[in-house]
């Protein structure tokens, strides 16, 4: 019981669910299915996060996915290629699992090429697969499983459908699979808002947009490949982060240049070598070469020698696309020597630590209190399912619900997000980081640098406290914002109450 | 030395008849003139947002005419046309809320610094300005022979607005355009999109953009053709890359010129569309001199006859009076193709009346059906609306284009009736150019709207179909959201706790009725302004074509009676008078003659340009073509 914050923050909340999951196992004990049900949300809880990668048809779900991981595990293709849901597992060894909707598991020969995995569903047709499972030894996953989906909106309407019934599945009322949403978009499209919103409002412990991030993939084929296509995409991704339907339905936006970044995790040094030769053409010869894919392919003399000695044209384009050669061959000529020392600056530029970044501190972070709250929405369900509105149980759930400020704490900042509570812009940039909008750490709530010592923590949060105090008492504020007040004024209290030792 | 041109045909055969005296045949002529210089050929590029659409408007003019950004640029349509010096000029409907015959605009002329504040979403968010559209002057070659290029807003985009104005301008279009850019292929929007653009425009083609960034873009070509042949839209496809293009425009490069694959697309356009409406305008022309130079040639010859022999004039009076009779009944009410028009309008206003309703019926019955099976619809409101918007938006489309269908069929049958004895022009159906509907409710805004999309959305909603499907929706949208707002958290966490059993089942059950009340509703409206809108458009079809008909029946009226009059005074005049005019006739006639001649050459000549010319074979078979009626 020393003055330090918990090293997990919402460890209280945890135990109480898992009691509480614990408590309906045994109630509902002579009903196996249920009892089977509940048993898996509460293995789930200690299990890495769940995160799902969505979007539409061909936004470069896969590629992220393999930039993600830092392996070509996901199979990309020209074509429409991801047709079922595919679960990227840590594990000891390399393992395929095709689940039927019917039937038991059936395991697949693990194959690779060029590296990468290839997955032969020997026949079966993607409607009668429910998911496949993939586990593979890999650092990058083993915080999270990634969860490789369909794209929507696709030409198939079927594959679409697996998506949308995986990500909001209300058809069959079962809880939702993944606990939080990677969706990618190449621009904001209206079937996009539709999705994220399905992530919205799903029961009780329901907070607008705490589970998902949206992401401006293929960022690099903004303003047609130009070098500082990055530069514009991510101004883009500025304006979507402040447009109040965006902000109701997701906690950040980022752009990444997912080829770029999946080519940068993985890049070879024969592919280093072909760029470093490139650079030895004039520049003039080499600009009008990479004016067009085709024109690559095409260009003879100087850019074929360069070329052709080591890899394959038509492999270093689908490796790094025009923009990568444009911006690897620009690079070197800039001094990066070495394949290291350019793969670091692609992935770099790609936009993809953004994202792990964002990952981190709105998923990783908060890992506990999204597990917690997925298994309550699932808790909640059956007992609704079930009909039941009285008893021990019941009162347990509410018990939480009612105890939980954090679930509060997630409420007020999906409030805040969408406008339906309205706070002064400046109390309400204060009130998302106290909130823990940018991390659940006291420090990073109260707007300190980190490692600060803990007088400085708790002098910084009393003033905070008195501050919301006082904005609580202004008559001039309505009733919502006076109650979301005494909420950060609650969270300013749990900082210090975490802070302050306890004297017998 | 006899013109050649479809204009000089025109001055020419207006400076032989001045002699008549007859302004109303000049008339027809000085209007055949006037849509010869002023019609334009119009060509839509549509398409959803960055697909590239402005690029491609700019790479085909050869100038920066459009505004490009990375970021979502185009807010305001964009019509590039052709003229002598850069003119950039605003277009904005004064009076939205008014009827579609009663709008006026205003055009103010800007400088052309400021276009970008106008059309860009940077200067005009969503259109705020509440901008018709931009017409944009420029002098290139490409637009001189009447060619205007209208870059649109996208057709999904953050509000999927655009979409439904979009489809309203299609009939009035020569040709469309599709633009998609080469990452990926059709979706199926787009393939709805096409589906519909072929059948009502003569001339759809689809543009792949950015070739030069994809590597695999003849795979998605290959498969986007697939898809055209498997949804059945015989549109060519042409895969571009504005990039070299703007390269070559800038180093002056054939080479790279010819790789862009733009000149395949402008060859389309100059030889299909342009020489389609071509084909259409000297058609038109050479109808219009003849029948002119026809009517005036008829007189001379009755005078003529008179002269000659004056013993037969009382019966050539008997003859002309009674063609004279027949041509009064034309413009009669009672005329057959009066009552062809008459009832044929009746009737398709039944029948495009009775298949909204019928559509509109089917989406209000699933729509219920969803509510009754789905539980509090407030939890799921604002997709299910949404999903009541387009299915209910795309329900008014497809009636539309079937309206418009079937418009022009009626159209056809009447001319037949017309004139069951000579070529008749179908006059081509211009009167639905501009549809901005009106809303069906002002935009009335509450002061604090804690609906973030409806807000979003409503911008620059005026003026289109969706712009009234949203209206309706978010007005009740609001009604509902006020009884279960769950404005207060304290509140909001014990109600979630509470809010179970028999309480919670029968505030269910109220919800879920509103929510039914609501798409009611919302369906009646759409069907009242949606039925509304083309009760409008058809009378102003028919106005046309009673007009059109009218017209040539009173100027055939006329040209009897001059020749009923020269016969009678033929009958009064003396020897020396009746030599001359004997002698006069043969010489007019010949001129007419000429006339017709130079007429009947339009109709065999090959299109405008024939050093570039070779006509595709699949040409002339356009459906647009003016059809001629046979007799019979």
């Amino acid at each position: 019981m020393n003055g330090h914050p918990p090293a997990r923050p919402y460890a209280a909340l945890s135990d109480a669910v898992r009691q509480a999951l614990r408590h309906a196992m045994h109630v509902y004990r002579d009903r196996p299915r249920t009892a089977a049900l509940l048993r898996d949300q509460l293995d789930r809880l200690d299990e890495p996060l769940r995160v799902a990668i969505a979007g539409k048809v061909k936004a470069g779900k896969s590629t992220l996915l393999n930039a993600l991981v830092g392996e070509p595990v996901a199979p990309t293709d020209a074509g429409e290629c991801t047709r079922v849901v595919t679960w990227y597992r840590d594990g000891h060894s390399p393992r395929v699992v095709m689940y039927p909707r019917s039937g038991a598991p059936v395991p697949l020969p693990v194959v690779r090429r060029d590296g990468a995995l290839v997955i032969d569903l020997k026949g079966t047709p993607a409607e009668e697969l429910d998911r496949l499972v993939v586990d593979w030894p890999s650092h990058g996953l083993r915080g999270t499983t990634l969860i490789d989906t369909p794209g929507i909106a696709s030409m198939s309407t079927q594959t679409a459908r697996r998506t949308l019934t995986f990500i909001d599945p209300e058809e069959d009322d079962t809880p939702t699979e993944a606990d939080a949403v990677v969706y990618l978009m190449r621009h904001l499209h209206t079937t996009d808002i539709d999705l994220l919103e399905a992530f919205r409002d799903q029961g009780v412990a329901s907070a607008g947009a705490v589970n998902a991030i949206a992401v401006i993939s293929r960022a690099d084929e903004i303003g047609a490949g130009r070098i500082d296509a990055m530069v514009s995409a991510r101004s883009i991704a500025q304006r979507y982060r402040a447009e109040p339907t965006v902000r109701g339905l997701c906690q950040d936006v980022v752009a990444v240049a997912g080829l770029l970044a999946e080519t940068g995790r993985t890049l070879r040094h024969a592919e280093f070598a072909a760029l470093a030769r490139l650079i030895r053409i004039p520049r003039a010869e080499l600009e009008a070469a990479l004016l067009s894919v085709d024109r690559f392919r095409r260009a003879e003399g100087a850019v074929a020698d360069a070329v052709d000695a080591g890899e394959n044209r038509d492999a270093l384009l689908r490796r790094f696309g025009l923009f990568g050669i444009r911006l690897g061959t620009t690079l070197i000529r800039q001094g990066t020597t070495d394949s290291p020392a350019l793969a670091a600056e692609l992935v770099a530029r790609s936009g993809l630590p953004d994202l792990q970044r964002v990952l981190h501190t709105q998923f990783t972070q908060r890992r506990d209190l999204l597990k917690a709250r997925s298994a309550l929405l699932a808790l909640e369900r059956v007992l609704r399912a079930d009909g039941r509105t009285e008893g021990p149980l019941v009162r347990e759930v509410e018990r939480i619900l009612a105890n939980a400020h954090e679930f509060t704490e997630l409420r007020l900042l999906g409030a805040l997000r969408s406008g339906v509570v309205r706070l002064p812009r400046e109390m309400a940039g204060e009130a998302e980081r106290l909130l823990g909008a940018a991390g659940p750490a006291p420090q990073v709530r109260l707007g300190l640098p980190a490692g600060s010592g803990e007088a400085e923590l708790r002098n910084a949060a009393l003033t905070t406290l008195h501050r919301w105090q006082n904005h609580a008492v202004n008559p001039l504020f309505g009733r919502t914002a006076t109650e979301a007040c005494h909420v950060v004024i609650r969270t300013c209290e749990g900082i210090i109450a975490a802070l302050t030792p306890r004297y017998p | 030395m006899a013109p050649t041109a479809p204009v000089e045909v025109v001055d020419f055969a207006l400076a032989t008849i001045a002699r008549y005296g007859r302004p109303d045949l000049e008339a027809r002529l000085w209007q055949a003139r006037v849509r010869l210089t002023d019609d334009s050929v119009r060509v839509l590029v549509v398409g959803e947002f960055k697909q590239g659409k402005s690029m491609l408007v700019n790479g085909l003019v050869g100038a920066p005419v459009c505004p490009v950004a990375d970021d979502v640029a185009t807010a305001v349509p964009t019509v590039v046309r052709h003229a002598e010096t850069v003119t950039v000029t605003v277009v904005r409907v004064l009076n939205p809320e008014d009827d579609l015959a009663e709008q006026r605009t205003e055009r103010v002329e800007v400088p052309v610094e400021e276009l970008a504040d106008h059309v860009g979403e940077g200067g005009n968010p969503g259109n705020r300005k509440g901008l018709a559209c931009v017409e944009v002057g420029v002098p290139r070659p490409i637009l001189a022979g009447g060619l205007e290029l209208v870059d649109t807003p996208g057709v999904g985009g953050l509000s999927s607005v655009h979409g439904s104005a979009t489809m309203a301008a299609l009939p009035s279009a020569d040709a469309i355009l599709l633009v998609s850019d080469a990452s990926q292929e059709y979706t199926a929007p787009e393939l709805t999109f096409l589906r519909q653009a072929v059948a009502v425009c003569p001339n759809v083609a689809c543009v792949l953009t950015k070739n030069d960034l994809y590597p695999e873009w003849r795979r998605v070509a290959e498969l986007d053709e697939a898809h055209l042949a498997a949804a059945g839209v015989g549109a060519q496809l042409f895969p571009v890359s504005s990039t070299l293009r703007w390269q070559a425009v800038l180093d002056n490069d054939s080479a790279l010129n010819e790789e862009s694959g733009y000149p395949a697309l402008v060859r389309y356009l100059r030889r299909r569309v342009l020489g389609q409406a071509d084909r259409l305008g000297r058609r038109s022309t050479a109808q219009d001199v003849l029948a002119v130079t026809g009517q005036l040639a008829e007189g001379l010859r009755a005078e003529q006859a008179a002269q000659r022999d004056p013993e037969s004039v009382q019966e050539l009076v008997t003859r002309l009076t009674e063609a004279q009779q027949r041509a009064t009944e034309l413009r009669e009410r009672s005329a057959r193709w009066q009552q062809t028009l008459g009832d044929g309008v009746a009737d398709l206003n039944a029948d495009i009346d009775h298949d909204l309703r019928e559509r509109m019926r089917e989406i209000a019955r699933v729509a219920e059906d969803t509510l009754s099976a789905g539980g509090d619809p407030t939890k799921t409101w604002d997709e299910f609306a949404r999903w009541v918007q387009q299915e209910v938006a795309a329900a008014a489309s497809a009636n539309f284009v079937w309206a418009t269908q079937r418009a022009r069929w009626l159209a056809r049958r009447v001319a037949e009736h017309f004139s069951e004895d000579s070529d008749q022009l179908v006059p081509t159906l211009r009167a639905e150019t501009i549809v901005p509907q009106r809303s069906v409710q002002p935009p009335t805004m509450r002061e604090v709207e804690p609906w973030g999309i409806g807000q979003k959305a409503l911008t620059g909603l005026k003026g289109s179909y969706t712009g009234m499907l949203m209206f309706g929706m978010l007005g009740t949208l609001v009604g509902l959201s006020s009884i279960v707002n769950p404005l207060s958290i304290g509140a909001g966490l014990v109600l979630g706790g509470r809010a179970i059993g028999d309480e919670r089942k029968r505030l269910v059950t109220r919800r879920q009725n509103e929510a039914k009340t609501a798409v009611r509703r919302h369906v009646d409206d759409v069907i009242f302004q949606v039925g509304k809108d083309s009760r409008d458009r058809l009378r102003a079809v028919q106005r046309e074509l009673r007009d059109h008909f009218t017209e040539q029946a009173d100027q055939a009226k006329r040209s009897l009676q001059e020749a009923v009059r020269a016969a009678e005074t033929s009958v009064k005049t003396s020897k020396a008078e009746q030599e001359r005019r004997l002698r006069e006739i043969p010489t007019e006639l010949a001129k007419l003659e000429e006339v017709r001649r130079a007429a009947k050459a339009l109709l065999q000549q090959a299109p405008a340009k024939p050093a570039s010319a070779k006509p595709a074979p699949a040409e002339g078979a356009g459906t647009a073509a003016p059809e001629r009626v046979q007799a019979g």
